[in-house]
């Protein structure tokens, strides 16, 4: 890991405060932390990246082979500007949460959890901990967003906890594995207050 | 999409009203071409700074106008444009329209039948098209108005959307589909 990386590393280490805030859910949360992915995540990765449960909204196929996903993360993960591997307290990742610029002033967040982890407040956390950190780290970002399938009830919850604002829904806006889909607009600014 | 050299370009002609017509832009139109592009009332919500001089004007039609994909000159009975009206491809589904007015047309309808005219042909122009939108400054309420008489959705207020000549603004989207009905 570079210098850069150790440190995003530890800015992302989630603290108590974060704890106390997600104490809501029925359930004790799972602690979890995000840290840079790396190659030797490869086997933990292909758990969720081959789930059709997992890939339902994602525009990509689940992965069918190890090296076609050792293939995503040298291409596509390890050169990605932010891009964080999901940790539970063992260090190993399962999930994936990433920041994509889209322009100059806005980036869009995306997130993947391994089905097994769903349900516990994990992604929320997950979006949580970015969300807190995201505009600090890039002061030039007025505006974080996401784009979540008007079927994908499940991640549209994980936003709205956090304190997203769902701003309309976007008719006919992209093909997810070919199907023409709606996507649900939201979007959180460093102005907002987190829930 | 690269179209056609203009010459090839189908004029359209006007709704049932008949007061519009859409034709390529050309530089003989710069004089016309002046009267809107050097209004700071007309510029305030376009990404373009006010044209300040002929050259400047010419210049940009050539470079711009010219040049672009998808662009009409709105043209009264007498064939001289009040101002244009431009379709520019977002990805491979999706199409923004813009649209420009000289200040002396508007509050008549115009931009509404150009707009209207538009929509009605695209679909058959583009058919791989599925949505058409349109981003709208949340302070331009006449943009909004024409959108809205043409039968556009109102989908929301994007927040913080655009960076425009030093700030960052709110936007409307819009958008129409195949599908939609046209007002």
């Amino acid at each position: 890991m570079s210098q850069k990386e150790i440190n995003q590393e530890n800015s992302m280490e989630m603290d108590s405060q974060s704890m106390i805030k997600s104490a809501v859910n029925s359930s004790p949360p799972e602690k979890i932390h995000l840290r840079p992915m790396t190659l030797s995540d490869i086997d933990d990765f292909m758990v969720w990246a081959t789930d059709s449960n997992v890939t339902r909204f994602c525009t990509w196929e689940p992965y069918t082979s190890r090296e076609s996903a050792i293939a995503f993360i040298n291409d596509v993960v390890l050169p990605h500007p932010w891009l964080r591997a999901i940790c539970l307290d063992n260090d190993r990742p399962i999930g994936s949460i990433s920041v994509t610029p889209v322009d100059k002033i806005r980036g869009e967040i995306g997130y993947v959890i391994g089905s097994k982890y769903w349900g516990k407040g994990i992604a929320t956390e997950a979006v949580r901990l970015v969300a807190e950190e995201i505009f600090k780290e890039k002061p030039e970002m007025e505006r974080l967003e996401a784009l979540v399938d008007v079927d994908n009830v499940g991640s549209q919850k994980v936003l709205e906890k956090v304190g997203f604002v769902k701003e309309g829904v976007m008719r006919n806006f992209m093909y997810l594995k070919g199907n023409i889909r709606d996507m649900v607009m939201f979007s959180l600014l460093p102005s907002d207050s987190l829930h | 999409m690269e179209m056609d050299s203009h010459e090839t370009q189908p004029i359209m002609t006007s709704s049932p009203q008949g007061r519009i017509s859409l034709r390529p832009m050309t530089l003989s139109d710069v004089d016309d071409y002046m009267v809107w592009a050097t209004d700071p009332k007309v510029a305030r919500f376009c990404s373009w700074e006010t044209c300040k001089s002929r050259d400047e004007g010419i210049k940009y039609i050539t470079d711009s106008v010219l040049t672009h994909p998808w662009l009409r000159a709105i043209c009264l009975e007498d064939d001289r444009p009040i101002g244009y009206i431009l379709i520019m491809p977002v990805d491979k589904i999706r199409k923004e329209i813009g649209y420009v007015l000289a200040r002396k047309y508007w509050g008549k309808g115009f931009a509404t039948e150009a707009v209207r005219l538009v929509t009605a042909e695209i679909f058959k122009e583009f058919p791989e098209i599925e949505r058409l939108e349109a981003l709208v400054d949340v302070e331009n309420v006449g943009s909004q108005r024409v959108l809205e008489k043409v039968g556009f959705t109102r989908e929301g207020v994007m927040r913080r959307f655009y960076f425009m000549k030093g700030s960052v603004r709110d936007m409307i989207m819009f958008s129409f589909l195949p599908s939609d009905p046209l007002k």
